[in-house]
C-alpha cells in the first residue's frame, strides 16, 4: 500500500494529478477487470455443474471436479483417450509448427539484419508486413485454394504427372500445418531480427578471419545472440498455434480436431459452458506449464517476451 | 553483398523462396477472383469475370458484419490505446522488481489463447450480471460489449508494447527541463511527452484497429449470437465457399498495398526533409517529381488507377465467354451422351434387346442436376470432384449469398 | 545575507544505504559563480538536483534567499537548470524552446516571440528563431539552452557539466563566454564539472567533492596553491605525490623520510605532525627543477625514463626507488640534450611543496 502511494506521488509530481489518476485507474481496471477477474471467474466456473438458470445459487450449485474428471475418464469411467489424445496431438503439432517457423525465420531475420541493405531491406520489411494485414481467415482460405482436391498443387501435380489421383492434403493435415506456419511467421521474424540486429558485424568478420566456417560462425557467434529473440518468438508462436481456432476449423481435416475445437464444441454445440471452461483451463495450464518448462530448459525469462 | 556467412547466392535464393511462400497463396487467391469457375481456382481457367465482386457486395450478412466490425474496431482503438499508454507509462516509472511483476501481468493476455480470453470474458461478465440481477437484455449479455471487453484485454497489450518501444527512446530530462522551466507536471505531459508519443499513438491506433478487425478466436465466443466481419467470413469459409471471398481478398490486398505505398512515400519524404538531403536528392530536388512523390499525390494516383480499373471491370461482360464455355461443355456432354447412346445401341444390337429408350434416359443422370440449377453460372466439368475433398457436398455449386 | 543567497544546511542525501551527499554545509552568495568540482560519482549532480528541486535532502535543509525549499517543486523554485545534454525540446523550434517558460506561464504568443528574439540577440544568435534545434551547431545549442533558462528570469542558474559534449576548442571558447554572460546578467551560477580547468578559469569559488564529502571550499588560487587534503592536492592540477614518514617539524617546515631520502615540505594549513605520521609530500611538475649536482637543499638523484614534447613545455618522466615523478620545463625554443636513460639530479623549493596527511588520492 505504501509502495502504491509513493508511486502515485511520483506520477503526480512528474505528470500531474490528472495523468496520475488516469494511469492508476486504467492500469487497475485493465489488470483487475479485464485480466485477473475473468480468469478467476472462468476457473470458478469450471468447478461447477451445468445447471439451469433457476438453480444457480441454489442448494445444488456446489463445487465439483466432474468437469475435469470427464477430461480424463470420459462418460464410461474408462480413460478418455480421445480428448487426451487431441490435447497431446495439438501440443505436438504446435511444437512442430514452432520448430518449422524457427528454421524458416532465422535465416530471413539474419539476412534482413546483416545482408540486405538499402532498398532491398526496406522492400523485405514491407514484404514481410503487408501479407499480415490481410485477414487471418482469408489467409487460411488461400491455403484451401492451394491445397484443395482440385487446388493448385493437385492441379499442377497431376498435370505434370507426379501423381494421378488428387492427394487429400486437407485430411493429411498438410494444409493445416502450412497455414499455421504461415500465420505466425511475422511473430517469429521480428523478435529474432531485433536480437540479431544488435550483433556487431565486426564479431562475425573477426570469427571468419580466424578461420571459422560459416555454420560455426552461426552456431558460436550469431545463435547465442539470437537466443532471446528465438525464445520470445517461439513462445508466442507456440501459444498462438496451440490456441488457434480459425485455421483448424478451416484447414483441418474432418476427423482431426484441434483442442480449441473441442472447447468450441462444448460452448457452442453442447451449451455446456462449465465443461468448456474446464477444458479452457486445462489448455491454459498445459500451455503455460509447457512454455515455462521450455524457458527453464533454455534459460530465458518472461521479461524478454515481446521485446 | 554478403561476405562469409552464408553466401550471397544462397541468401538471395532463400529470400526468394521465403517470399514466394508469403505471397504465392495470396497471388493465387487474387487470380481466382477473376475466374468465372464457381470454385476458387486457376485451373481449368474458364472466363475472366468481375461478377464475384457483385456477389460479394450483395452479401448482406457480410456487410452487416462489416458494420459491426468497424464499430467494434473504433471502440477498441478508443479504449485500448489509452489503456496501453497508461500501462507503458506505469511500467516506465517503476522500480525494476515491481516493473517485472506488472509487466508479466500485463503481457500475459498476449500469450493466453484467444479462445480462453473469450470464454473468461463471457463467464466473468455473465457472473457479474447475475450478481447485480441484470437480465439477458442488459449490457452484460450484449455481444458487442463483451467483444469490446474481450478484445481490449489483449489488444491493449499490443498498444502498450508500441508505447514502451517509443518511451525507451524518450529522454526523461526533457520532462525535467520542462518542470524546471516552470511548467506544471500536467503541462509537461501535454506539451513534451504527448507530442513525443504522437507517432506511436498513430501506429498503436492502426495496430489495435487491425487486431480488432482481424480477431476471430476471442470474438467468436464474445459476440454470442451476433456476428462480425471475421466471424461471418469464417463461417462462410467453413460451410462452403466461392470466389467472392477471393474478390474480398483482392479488395483488402488493394487497400493494404495502397496504404503501404502511401506510408512509404510519407516516411521517405519526411526522412528526406528531416536530414536535409531533400535539396540534393534527384527526386526531391526536381519540382515535378517532388509533387508526384508527395504522399497525397501518390494516394490520388493509386485511387485514380483503381477507380479506372474498377470502372473498366464493371463494364466487362463475361456472358459471351461463359456462354461459350457452357456451349463447349454442352457439346462435350452431348458428345458423351451420343457416344454412350451408340455404345448402348451397340450393346442392344448385340444383345438383341428392345428397351432402348429407358436406358438412354437413365444414363445422363450423373450430370443432369448440375445443368438445371446453375444455368447462368458456369458449370462444373463432371470430372472434377469438389475441390475441398469430402468436406462438402455438391450443393455448393452456385455461389451462396446468404 | 542577500535575498539570493543559497544555504545548504547540513544536507545529506541517501539512496537506501548509499550516501550520495554527506553533511554538506555551505553558503553560496548571490551573484557568485560557484563550482562543484569532483570526479564522476562524487555526488555533485545529486547536490544540484537537490537545489533545483528534483530530489529532497534526506537530512538538513536547502534555503534559497532565506526560505526553506522543502516541498517546493522544481517549477516553483527561483532556479533554472541547464542539463548536461541541454534537454532542448527536439519537436519545437529554437524560438519555441526559448519561449517555453513564458508559454507555460500563459504569456501571449506575440510577447513570447518578442522576448525570445531579445534573448537570441543577447546570446548573439539573432535570426535563428525559426530553425529546428537539430539544425544548430553544438555551441549554438549551448547558448540557446542558456537563453531558455534565462527566459525563466531565475535568481540562480544551475549548470550540470554543460560543456562536456563540446569539442576542446569550443569548450575553451564557451568558458569565457559563460563567464561573460554571468557577469552581464549578474545571476548566481552554480556550476557542476569534473574538469578542473573549467572550474579554475570561471569560478569565484570552488567546492571540491569526493565520495559525497566536500573536501575544500575556496577560490581557485587557494584550491590550486593551498590544497587542504591529499585528494584536493592530487585532483586539482598535475602533481607528484611522494609518500613518507614524518621525522621532524620546525614551524611550518616538515621533514619526511621518503624512498628518495629525506625531503622537506611545508605543512599546509599550519598543521602539526608527530614523528612517525604517514604523509604525502606533493610537488607540482613545474616546481621540480633539474640540477647540475646532488648537493643543495631537497635534492635527490633519480633516473630519467623518457622525454615528451608538448609544444609549450617539455615533460620528463623520472623513476627510481619505486617513485615515479614528472617534471615540466618551459619550451625555450632550444632543444635540450636527450636525458632519457641517464641519471639526473632533481630538487625543489620546500615552500612550494605541501605535506598532507595520508588519505585517498584522486584516481587511486
Amino acid at each position: 500500500m505504501l509502495a502504491l502511494r509513493t508511486m502515485f506521488d511520483a506520477f503526480k509530481n512528474k505528470h500531474g494529478l490528472g495523468v496520475a489518476c488516469f494511469i492508476g485507474f486504467a492500469v487497475f481496471f485493465w489488470a483487475l477487470f479485464l485480466i485477473a477477474l475473468p480468469q478467476i471467474a472462468m476457473l470458478d466456473y469450471s468447478f461447477r455443474f451445468n445447471l439451469p438458470r433457476a438453480d444457480i445459487g441454489g442448494p445444488s450449485d456446489v463445487y465439483t471436479l466432474e468437469n475435469y474428471a470427464y477430461f480424463f475418464r470420459g462418460n464410461d469411467g474408462g480413460f478418455n483417450a480421445l480428448d487426451v489424445g487431441i490435447l497431446f496431438k495439438t501440443l505436438v503439432a504446435a511444437v512442430f509448427v514452432t520448430i518449422i517457423d524457427i528454421m524458416i525465420c532465422y535465416p530471413i531475420a539474419y539476412i534482413l539484419a546483416h545482408s540486405a541493405t538499402g532498398v532491398a531491406a526496406r522492400l523485405m520489411v514491407i514484404g514481410l508486413i503487408v501479407p499480415f494485414w490481410v485477414n487471418e481467415i482469408l489467409r487460411a482460405f488461400a491455403f484451401r485454394i492451394l491445397f484443395g482436391a482440385t487446388g493448385m498443387i493437385n492441379g499442377i501435380g497431376m498435370e505434370i504427372g507426379l501423381w494421378d489421383t488428387p492427394i487429400d492434403f486437407i485430411r493429411a493435415d498438410i494444409a493445416l500445418y502450412s497455414g499455421l506456419t504461415y500465420a505466425y511467421i511475422l511473430l517469429m521474424v521480428f523478435p529474432i531480427f531485433n536480437a540479431v540486429e544488435a550483433l556487431d558485424r565486426n564479431q562475425i568478420e573477426a570469427a571468419r578471419d580466424m578461420g571459422a566456417s560459416w555454420w560455426r560462425v552461426h552456431w558460436r557467434v550469431v545463435l547465442p545472440i539470437a537466443k532471446p529473440g528465438i525464445a520470445s518468438g517461439a513462445t508466442m508462436v507456440f501459444m498462438l498455434t496451440a490456441g488457434a481456432l480459425a485455421a483448424p476449423q478451416i484447414l483441418g481435416g474432418p476427423s482431426n480436431l484441434w483442442f480449441t475445437q473441442l472447447i468450441y464444441q462444448w460452448f457452442n454445440e453442447s451449451a455446456n459452458w462449465q465443461r468448456g471452461s474446464a477444458y479452457a483451463v486445462i489448455l491454459l495450464l498445459v500451455c503455460i506449464g509447457f512454455v515455462t518448462m521450455m524457458m527453464r530448459v533454455f534459460k530465458v525469462s518472461i521479461g524478454e517476451i515481446g521485446r | 553483398m554478403n561476405k562469409g556467412t552464408g553466401g550471397g547466392v544462397i541468401a538471395a535464393g532463400f529470400s526468394l523462396l521465403f517470399f514466394s511462400f508469403l505471397f504465392g497463396p495470396l497471388i493465387i487467391m487474387v487470380i481466382t477472383a477473376f475466374n468465372s469457375s464457381s470454385f476458387p481456382r486457376i485451373t481449368p481457367w474458364e472466363c475472366f469475370t468481375t461478377e464475384w465482386f457483385a456477389v460479394l457486395i450483395g452479401n448482406d450478412r457480410l456487410m452487416n458484419g462489416l458494420a459491426n466490425s468497424l464499430f467494434i474496431g473504433v471502440g477498441v482503438v478508443l479504449i485500448s490505446v489509452p489503456i496501453g499508454l497508461a500501462g507503458a507509462l506505469a511500467l516506465s516509472e517503476m522500480g525494476p522488481r515491481l516493473r517485472a511483476a506488472l509487466y508479466t501481468v500485463l503481457i500475459t493476455p498476449i500469450l493466453i489463447p484467444g479462445v480462453v480470453l473469450g470464454i473468461s470474458t463471457i463467464v466473468f461478465w455473465g457472473a457479474l450480471g447475475r450478481g447485480v440481477g441484470a437480465d439477458y437484455g442488459s449490457i452484460f449479455y450484449d455481444g458487442m460489449f463483451l467483444t469490446l471487453a474481450g478484445q481490449v484485454t489483449f489488444i491493449s497489450a499490443y498498444a502498450m508494447l508500441v508505447f514502451l518501444a517509443r518511451l525507451q527512446r524518450f529522454d526523461p530530462t526533457l520532462t525535467e527541463a520542462a518542470l524546471d522551466l516552470g511548467a506544471s507536471p500536467g503541462q509537461a505531459f501535454r506539451k513534451i511527452l504527448l507530442p513525443f508519443l504522437s507517432p506511436a499513438i498513430g501506429s498503436a491506433a492502426f495496430l489495435t484497429f487491425l487486431a480488432s478487425f482481424e480477431n476471430y478466436n476471442t470474438t467468436v465466443f464474445t459476440i454470442l449470437s451476433g456476428n462480425t466481419f471475421t466471424t461471418t467470413l469464417a463461417s462462410k469459409v467453413r460451410h462452403g465457399t466461392d470466389p467472392s471471398l477471393s474478390a474480398l481478398a483482392v479488395i483488402i490486398i488493394a487497400i493494404t498495398l495502397v496504404g503501404a505505398m502511401v506510408h512509404e512515400a510519407h516516411t521517405r519524404r519526411s526522412q528526406a526533409l528531416r536530414d536535409g538531403s531533400a535539396a540534393r536528392s534527384k527526386i526531391y530536388g526536381n519540382p515535378v517529381l517532388r509533387v508526384i512523390v508527395h504522399p497525397l499525390c501518390v494516394f490520388a494516383i493509386l485511387i485514380g488507377s483503381i477507380s479506372f480499373l474498377t470502372y473498366q471491370g464493371s463494364q466487362y461482360d463475361a456472358s459471351v465467354c461463359k456462354q461459350q464455355v457452357l456451349d463447349e461443355k454442352r457439346a462435350r456432354q452431348e458428345q458423351l451422351l451420343e457416344e454412350q447412346r451408340q455404345r448402348i445401341k451397340a450393346q442392344k444390337e448385340a444383345a438383341g434387346a428392345t428397351e432402348t429408350g429407358t436406358s438412354v434416359k437413365k444414363s445422363p443422370s450423373a450430370f443432369g442436376g448440375a445443368f438445371g440449377g446453375a444455368a447462368p453460372k458456369p458449370v462444373e466439368t463432371p470430372k472434377s470432384p469438389s475441390p475441398f475433398g469430402n468436406a462438402f457436398g455438391s450443393g455448393t455449386l452456385a455461389p451462396k449469398t446468404d | 545575507m542577500t535575498t539570493k543567497d543559497i544555504v545548504l544546511d547540513h544536507v545529506s542525501i541517501r539512496f537506501g544505504s548509499y550516501t550520495a551527499v554527506d553533511n554538506a554545509h555551505l553558503t553560496i552568495n548571490g551573484g557568485e559563480f560557484f563550482s562543484f568540482l569532483g570526479p564522476s560519482g562524487c555526488g555533485k549532480t545529486t547536490m544540484l538536483r537537490c537545489v533545483s528541486g528534483f530530489s529532497e535532502p534526506t537530512e538538513g535543509r536547502v534555503l534559497i534567499g532565506g526560505k526553506d525549499m522543502k516541498g517546493v517543486g522544481p517549477n516553483k523554485r527561483p532556479t533554472a537548470l541547464i542539463f548536461q545534454n541541454l534537454a532542448l525540446f527536439p519537436l519545437m523550434s529554437v524560438a519555441e524552446n526559448i519561449a517555453f517558460p513564458l508559454e507555460v506561464r500563459g504569456v501571449g504568443k506575440k510577447d513570447r516571440r518578442k522576448k525570445a528574439d531579445e534573448l537570441l540577440d543577447m546570446i548573439a544568435l539573432p535570426g535563428v528563431g525559426d530553425k529546428k534545434v537539430h539544425e544548430l551547431s553544438g555551441g549554438q545549442r549551448q547558448r540557446v539552452a542558456i537563453a531558455r533558462a534565462l527566459a525563466v528570469e531565475p535568481d540562480i542558474l544551475l549548470l550540470d557539466e554543460p560543456l562536456s559534449a563540446l569539442d576542446l576548442k569550443l569548450r575553451h571558447h564557451m568558458r569565457t563566454e559563460l563567464r561573460t554572460i554571468q557577469q552581464r546578467v549578474g545571476l548566481t551560477f552554480i556550476y557542476i564539472t569534473h574538469d578542473q580547468g573549467e572550474a579554475l578559469t570561471m569560478s569565484d569559488r570552488i567546492a571540491v567533492m569526493n565520495a559525497g564529502v566536500i573536501e575544500q571550499i575556496g577560490d581557485p588560487e587557494a584550491i590550486y596553491n593551498r590544497p587542504k587534503t591529499a585528494f584536493v592536492a592530487s585532483f586539482v592540477g598535475e602533481t607528484n605525490a611522494i609518500e613518507g614518514k614524518v621525522t621532524a617539524q620546525t614551524g611550518e617546515l616538515v621533514v619526511l623520510d621518503t624512498p628518495l631520502g629525506p625531503l622537506k615540505g611545508t605543512a599546509a594549513g599550519g598543521r602539526k605532525y608527530k614523528p612517525g605520521d604517514n604523509c604525502y609530500i606533493f610537488i607540482r611538475p613545474e616546481q621540480l627543477e633539474l640540477r647540475d649536482n646532488p648537493a643543495g637543499e631537497n635534492a635527490f638523484t633519480t633516473q630519467a625514463v623518457k622525454a615528451e614534447f608538448e609544444g609549450n613545455a617539455r615533460l620528463l618522466f623520472l623513476g627510481a626507488n619505486g617513485v615515479d615523478l614528472r617534471l615540466t620545463r618551459i619550451n625555450t625554443g632550444e632543444r635540450p640534450a636527450d636525458l632519457a636513460g641517464t641519471a639526473v639530479h632533481v630538487g625543489f623549493d620546500p615552500s612550494k611543496a605541501f605535506v598532507l596527511p595520508h588519505s585517498a588520492l584522486a584516481g587511486a
